[in-house]
């Protein structure tokens, strides 16, 4: 622009550079239809479920994050534009010290509870007391992911400090986690049990009311921290848990969207009925389900079995079929396909059951059948949950799947209560299982498949197959301390390559796809791969 | 031919003659039956099969009724849906009014005590709806078939109990049972010989009233996610989920078999109408 | 009579408490834990001590007999107790639902009476000439198709045709009477028509019924006009199995329109008890059961005050 002179050396060139680009950027985006985040309107969205209680700290449904998360705020959070980058929410920097074990948040000055007090660090350490430290009958259910915690500090009003037991790679976004809302140290302290029936938060909206099977209601706080935000008025959550009745809500024009994800058919419906008047987005999920076998029952505690069964899946030929019907789609191993820690697809093809050559496949897995001394026609019960989508469709297709290599098996439908008890006490052959999370870390990713008694003692709940490997129990520690991050992946790949392709503990059968059809006049949203990580700061509507 | 038959023939004449309507919708379900039997005959197709590459295929020469989400031919899924129609049907009709009608029967006959218990117990059965019985029973004992058959046989039970008591305890009364009780004729032989016979006509517009209850029940609790489960092919099953959310893209998945629920259950109740006028005109269905 | 009626009243103590018992014994015997539907179902990992936890702040680690105490002393104050889901008490929780559900079964009755009295008299008076047909095809085909497909398809019409459909919450009467009625006229129909049915089959058989009886004849021979016998004589007999029927059928509509709720988005009874078996919430499952039952017996009471009002010939001595 002007010769060969950096901008950056002279200041006043630097401020004309900023100025032209901004203007270039202003004109080429200008008619292209970017608009200017309006201030106003009331967004009305779809809950699909209920929250319980009002507690984040102890409830595990996004069906509490959707309505009420606008009403408080995080020490940190994940960026709603740039997943997984983490940004300051009420912490404005922090600093982490050379050995990585203390790590010192900054926070805010300035910003108000509803109720008009003013925040301080000693909010922040009380609330994550209670998540971490929790006493009598509070409860916190995410209190074992912060094991390394030995302790919270909050030495003056602006600052907080986490002492850790050891170094742990991901700690700040065990922080982000969306379930960590803030609250007030009075408050905590008087009632622990008060967040259970109470909102009260620092939020970019106010608790109006909420009906109970109906509807929820907030609205702008008007004191709030962020200068301009939030843009809405207010927001209105209605709760339908019907999936037609959810679509024609925002086919009508009632409701602008439902932040968890619909169906591909939910999804045509909506962009056929609103035309030009609907925008899809779509996104890789941090969901999946699997196939647990039960190790305790015969033929499952033999590991060519339960490689056959994995051999006669047609994933890639499921995935374009199934992506039609269900948000399920992508073909992935143990870490979400597109995520940071995703297997390439040419590694991915080498595992049992993820090859492109169907027939060949089947065709090894007969073989291992009949080394198994499994007959022609074998029967076996599928246990699932009834839960439409997409459990019943990943069932229909793996009965089908299965019958293509002689085996028969029976549907077993229970509801999600008989059906996790039925997990838990190993009352199944094999069955359809599910995990969800908010963010792609190995160490919560891998966590479930440990051994049912680990070395040191405890108990694994989760691991329902009931076996016992202690060359992955081995591999997770290793990965979980490895600090290089590419010796890190290895490991990863290692722990992978047992449990999909050599033991087949359990299986994947397809991760999981977000679609989010939603009106045109819903503005400053973008989908990310975890349906826990919505907030309404950013969020405007254009009339 | 024997005499006994042929008194059976004249009735089946009669009543053709004065119920035509009735006798269409015998001949209807008789021709159902024979569908539902002949289905893996006459299926075009595997009712199970997936086949991803015709999915939501609109009805055509190849398939009549076209394919649903998985590419499943909807007419073979229609007529083994029959099978599980009738065999959720009848076989819950057939328990909750064979149970009903002997404890109806065991209560009018003992009377005293035993009566009064079992009609408080019934009472309070009735006092909530069928709808909500079922779910109950379901929660208990889980979904599926046969949980389902069970579920709805259950919750007949008190209602049909009611009505064969009723009759049951007019003829308890008459001097016939008295004087078969009088020579010390043994309970069963009294109950078989002269009160079954009675009861036999609320027993059978009991039943074909219920037929088409216990579809129309199978349907709404597998709406719920609480009745048969995939891939079993059912009418009621057919109806939920997908093809409901499918309605506009794939109308013809839902089509199909809800109006074979409502012809089915349209044949049952027809006939159950002229059964009872023909049986017993004063039951009240 | 007042005594038969006190005595009556009196009754339904003792039977209700034989159902309260019977509830809570079935809802114990429901598998499933709703301390691990609440905890566990995110898919999240949780230790078993908060699981036992939970359980003992939730009372489910008491003796069955305790608990079975603890519910029952409640009872005579009216105090269901709380939800195990929201901590919320449950007579707040059922009466926010019940505004709703009472509602629409007053309007499907509306809808079913206004049907069912015209067509079923109409019918059973032109017995056997077409008039008969065309209402007996009706209600037939009324008791054959699931009220909850009627909805998808009013739905799917108004949608399809008006791109329109009813308001999503539901506002009370005296707020929004537009916004109320746009929102459950159309559920009130799709319930109405098959609650019409089954009135009309009512009302026509026993008009026919009473029609052949001799004092009926005998007012037909004395020429009197048509009209005023059938509905100064016969219509009054025939009303008692008709106001059964209706009364019965209302007393199901609280509450047992589970799947009609589901495909309307309705915030009634039904979905309360449909949600409540599907996350184990014990003490809920208690206490619409026993709402449903109250409500079936005390309508079965009123139908009973109404025998004796319509028929002169019911005396309770």
């Amino acid at each position: 622009m002007h010769g060969s002179h950096a901008p950056g050396r002279r200041p006043e060139l630097r401020i004309v550079a900023v100025l032209v680009t901004g203007l270039l950027l202003w004109l080429l985006s200008a008619p292209l239809g970017a608009q200017q985040p309006r201030t106003g309107g009331t967004l009305t969205f779809i809950v699909s479920a209920e929250p319980p209680s009002f507690d984040a700290h102890r409830e595990v449904t996004f069906a509490l994050i959707h309505p009420a998360r606008p009403h408080y705020n995080l020490l940190v959070k994940f960026d709603p534009l740039n997943y997984p980058k983490v940004v300051p929410d009420l912490a404005e920097s922090w600093t982490i010290s050379p050995d990585g074990t203390t790590y010192t948040f900054k926070i805010r000055r300035g910003v108000r509870f509803h109720d008009g007090s003013v925040l301080t660090s000693r909010d922040i350490k009380a609330s994550y007391d209670k998540i971490i430290f929790p006493k009598g009958d509070v409860i916190s259910v995410r209190q074992g992911a912060y094991t390394m915690v030995a302790a919270v500090e909050a030495p003056d009003p602006t600052t907080v400090v986490f002492r850790l037991k050891w170094k742990s790679p991901s700690f700040l976004q065990d922080v982000a986690s969306p379930w960590n809302w803030i609250y007030k140290a009075d408050i905590i302290e008087k009632d622990p049990h008060w967040y259970e029936r109470n909102i009260m938060g620092t939020g970019p909206f106010k608790f109006v009311e909420y009906v109970r099977g109906s509807h929820w209601v907030g609205v702008r706080n008007e004191d709030y921290w962020v200068k301009g935000r939030p843009y809405l008025d207010g927001y209105r959550a209605v709760f339908i848990g019907n999936a037609a009745a959810q679509v024609n809500a925002i086919k009508s024009g009632q409701a602008l969207v439902e932040f968890r994800g619909f169906s591909p058919p939910q999804r045509d419906d909506v962009v056929r009925t609103l035309g030009s008047g609907a925008t899809v987005q779509e996104s890789g999920w941090l969901c999946n389900n699997t196939v647990v076998f039960n190790s305790r029952h015969r033929p499952f505690d033999d590991a060519r079995f339960r490689k056959a069964l994995s051999l006669a899946i047609d994933r890639w030929g499921g995935s374009t079929a199934l992506s039609q019907i269900a948000f399920v789609g992508p073909v992935g191993g143990l870490l979400r396909p597109e995520g940071p820690f995703a297997t390439p697809p040419a590694e991915l093809e080498k595992l049992a059951g993820y090859g492109r050559d169907i027939a060949a496949a089947r065709a090894e897995a007969k073989k291992l059948l009949a080394e198994a001394g499994v007959p022609e026609g074998f029967e076996f019960n599928l246990l699932n949950r009834n839960v439409e989508m997409p459990y019943r469709y990943v069932a229909v297709f793996l009965i089908d799947q299965w019958r293509q290599i002689g085996l028969k098996v029976n549907h077993v439908v229970k509801e999600t209560g008989p059906y996790l008890a039925d997990e838990r006490a190993g009352n199944f052959d094999a069955a359809v299982d599910f995990n969800c999370d908010f963010y792609d870390d190995p160490d919560l990713q891998l966590v479930k498949f440990l051994s049912v008694e680990l070395p040191n003692g405890s108990v694994n709940g989760l691991n329902y197959g009931g076996y016992i490997d202690r060359t992955l129990d081995r591999l997770y520690d290793e990965q979980s301390r490895t600090e290089d991050a590419t010796r890190r992946i290895t490991v990863v790949r290692q722990y992978e390559k047992r449990l999909l392709d050599e033991k087949v503990w359990q299986i994947y059968v397809l991760w999981w796809k977000r679609i989010i059809p939603h009106s045109t006049k819903l503005h400053g949203y973008k989908v990310g791969p975890s349906h826990y990580l919505e907030d309404l700061q950013d969020v405007w509507i254009s009339e | 031919m024997p005499r006994v038959y042929r008194r059976q023939r004249i009735w089946l004449a009669r009543f053709v003659r004065r119920y035509p309507l009735g006798a269409a919708a015998g001949i209807a379900i008789l021709g159902l039956t024979a569908l539902a039997g002949l289905a893996n005959q006459l299926a075009p197709y595997d009712p199970l099969a997936n086949d991803f590459g015709t999915m939501f295929a609109a009805p055509d020469a190849r398939h009549w009724f076209g394919t649903d989400a998985f590419g499943r031919d909807v007419l073979s899924r229609v007529l083994y849906g029959a099978r599980t129609a009738l065999l959720v049907g009848f076989a819950a009709s057939l328990v909750g009014a064979t149970i009903g009608g002997i404890v109806g029967v065991a209560a009018a006959y003992f009377g005293g005590t035993t009566d009064l218990i079992i009609q408080r117990l019934a009472d309070i059965m009735i006092s909530f709806p069928i709808i909500i019985l079922a779910l109950a029973i379901v929660a208990i004992l889980g979904s599926g078939t046969f949980n389902l058959i069970a579920a709805i046989a259950l919750s007949f039970v008190p209602r049909i109990e009611l009505v064969v008591r009723a009759s049951a305890l007019s003829v308890r009364e008459t001097t016939y049972v008295e004087a078969a009780r009088a020579i010390g004729a043994r309970h069963w032989r009294i109950v078989f010989r002269h009160m079954v016979p009675n009861v036999t006509a609320p027993y059978l517009v009991m039943l074909t009233a219920f037929l088409g209850q216990a579809i129309l029940l199978e349907a709404s609790l597998s709406f719920l996610g609480l009745g048969v489960n995939e891939p079993t092919p059912a009418w009621g099953l057919m109806l939920s989920g997908a093809a409901v959310e499918f309605v506009q893209r794939a109308p013809w998945m839902a089509v199909f078999p809800g109006l074979a629920i409502t012809f089915t259950v349209l044949a049952f109740n027809v006939l159950g109408d002229s059964l009872r006028d023909a049986l017993d005109p004063r039951l009240r269905t | 009579m007042a005594r038969y009626l006190t005595h009556r009243l009196l009754l339904m103590i003792p039977t209700l408490l034989v159902v309260a018992v019977i509830i809570f014994v079935l809802v114990r015997v429901i598998p499933g834990d709703i301390v691990e539907l609440r905890l566990v179902s995110g898919g999240s990992f949780v230790t078993a001590s908060v699981i036992e936890a939970e359980r003992a702040r939730l009372g489910l680690n008491k003796p069955i007999w305790r608990q079975f105490v603890d519910w029952m002393s409640g009872l005579p104050r009216f105090d269901l107790g709380t939800s195990m889901w929201t901590a919320a008490p449950i007579a707040k929780e059922i009466a926010l639902r019940f505004q709703l559900s009472l509602q629409l079964a007053i309007m499907s009755t509306l809808i079913a009476v206004t049907l069912a009295l015209p067509l079923g008299i109409a019918a059973a008076v032109r017995r056997g000439t077409w008039v008969d047909h065309v209402v007996q095809i009706l209600s037939v085909a009324g008791l054959a198709t699931p009220s909850f497909w009627l909805g998808i398809l009013l739905l799917l019409f108004l949608l399809s045709n008006f791109h329109w459909l009813p308001p999503l919450t539901f506002t009370p009467l005296w707020v929004n009477p537009k916004a109320n009625l746009l929102q459950l006229i159309w559920p009130a129909l799709a319930v109405g028509y098959r609650y019409s049915a089954v009135t009309t089959r009512m009302t026509r058989s026993a008009m026919l019924e009473v029609l052949q009886e001799d004092y009926v004849r005998t007012a037909w021979a004395k020429g009197l006009a048509q009209r005023v016998i059938v509905i100064r004589h016969a219509l009054r007999n025939a009303m008692l199995p008709v106001v059964t029927v209706i009364g019965l059928e209302f007393a199901f509509l609280i509450g047992g329109l589970v799947v009609t709720e589901q495909v309307f988005n309705l915030n009634g009874i039904g979905k309360l008890f449909v949600d409540a078996i599907a996350r184990r919430d014990y003490t809920m499952i208690q206490g619409l059961l026993l709402l449903v039952a109250t409500v079936y017996i005390v309508v079965n009471f009123l139908i009973e005050l109404l025998y004796v009002w319509l028929d002169p010939r019911v005396s309770y001595g």
